[in-house]
């Protein structure tokens, strides 16, 4: 596959974050290419660079449960230039919770794409607990030892231009008992909460705009 | 007060709802994402951190956020976009982690979060000519999950482009009786 056939493209708005490395990790076996999408702008040339490739790589995050909207304007404006062939469309999303029905809208947002736009959407690989490695190398996620044998297959499909099935992804799945989910709500709520408080802030004041308002409608003019 | 952001780029459908929630006596607010200057999330992490509760970002997102923040129902109108909702309204959601509740939370033996203050209602509302069932579907799953994480009540509707009035009028009043 030569270089400007496959279009590795990075839908965080962080470039050194999981989407980022993730596909780094992909360019590192094949000769994808990695770009960025445009934080402002118009996004037409972006468009081009998609319609250009045989193949497209997608990685973002999950912010609230699917892709970030810059991702779906790319993808409205895809669908209104049109121009689509039958490229082959991969999808990848991660987000902090370690749950694939949480994030696996964003791959859905894809396949309904690809359907509309005649691309060929080849699967995904939702990546749970993804957040926590803020760009680590996936070696260092919480469950490396299943996720990374998993990730790499999800690679060799992309490879071998084939289509990857779900149940890569869906077997990583962890299966928290009741126990352990709470053990793990407290912790991760303890970290979040000491994040808040080195900033000199109190996590349990009401939020900033509530305080805002209620300020404002304190505020007496001078008479 | 319920809260409505509207995509109104293909029709009325923000304002529609706005008459007809107003009409039933409730305090109601309307933003129309699509005339509004908001960018998108930078995931700069100020909201969760050095400016805790605030998104920094100087747009009309700062006119918006007080609205959801304070208010007991919110409700999003959108074009079905791929089985989700158009940009303009995903750009008001991916900005709303400003004002969640940071703390996780165990319901139904899975983690999820919240959002600031207590028992918020979270709508959806769909608009879409002839959708396939995996486009209603995945809207609706999206509305399921963003309702999970949010920890809030609630559901999501679907209309035709030409809905009525009267389409209007029940689910305003479909809202305003989930209102706890």
């Amino acid at each position: 596959m030569n270089k400007s056939d496959m279009m590795l493209l990075c839908a965080s708005p962080r470039r050194e974050g999981t989407s980022a490395m993730l596909l780094r990790r992909i360019s590192s076996v094949t000769d994808g290419e990695l770009v960025y999408l445009p934080q402002r702008g118009f996004l037409d040339e972006m468009v081009q660079t998609m319609k250009q490739a045989a193949t497209i790589v997608i990685s973002g995050p999950c912010y609230i449960n699917t892709y970030p909207a810059r991702l779906i304007e790319l993808l409205e404006t895809a669908s209104s230039m049109g121009g689509f062939y039958g490229q082959k469309l991969y999808g990848i999303i991660n987000g902090g919770m370690p749950y694939v029905h949480t994030h696996r809208h964003g791959l859905t947002c894809l396949q309904l794409f690809a359907e509309q736009n005649h691309l060929l959407w080849q699967g995904g690989f939702v990546l749970g607990g993804g957040a926590m490695l803020d760009g680590s190398p996936l070696e260092k996620h919480m469950n490396h030892k299943t996720v990374v044998p998993a990730f790499d297959q999800f690679i060799r499909h992309i490879v071998e231009g084939t289509p990857s099935p779900e149940y890569l992804y869906e077997q990583l799945e962890p299966c928290y008992g009741k126990i352990l989910t709470h053990v793990l709500a407290r912790m991760l709520t303890l970290r979040v909460v000491k994040h808040i408080k080195k900033y000199g802030h109190d996590p349990n004041a009401p939020n900033w705009y509530l305080r805002e308002r209620d300020l404002e409608n304190d505020r007496v003019d001078p008479v | 007060m319920i809260v409505i952001v509207s995509d109104d780029s293909g029709g009325n459908w923000g304002t529609e709802l706005e008459e007809a929630v107003f009409h039933t006596g409730n305090h109601v607010v309307r933003f129309a994402a699509n005339s509004l200057d908001i960018k998108p999330c930078t995931a700069c992490g100020n909201c969760s951190g050095k400016t805790y509760g605030r998104c920094i970002i100087p747009d009309d997102m700062q006119k918006v956020l007080p609205k959801i923040a304070g208010c007991r129902t919110l409700v999003l109108i959108s074009p079905v976009v791929f089985g989700g909702v158009s940009h303009h309204i995903k750009k008001v959601m991916d900005r709303m982690a400003a004002v969640g509740n940071p703390r996780y939370r165990v319901n139904g033996g899975e983690l999820v979060k919240g959002m600031s203050g207590s028992g918020m209602n979270y709508f959806m509302v769909g608009i879409g000519d002839k959708l396939k069932e995996t486009q209603r579907s995945a809207f609706i799953s999206l509305h399921e999950e963003n309702r999970k994480i949010m920890s809030a009540k609630g559901k999501a509707f679907i209309l035709d482009e030409g809905a009525n009035k009267a389409s209007m009028i029940k689910i305003a009043q479909e809202i305003v009786h989930e209102q706890v």
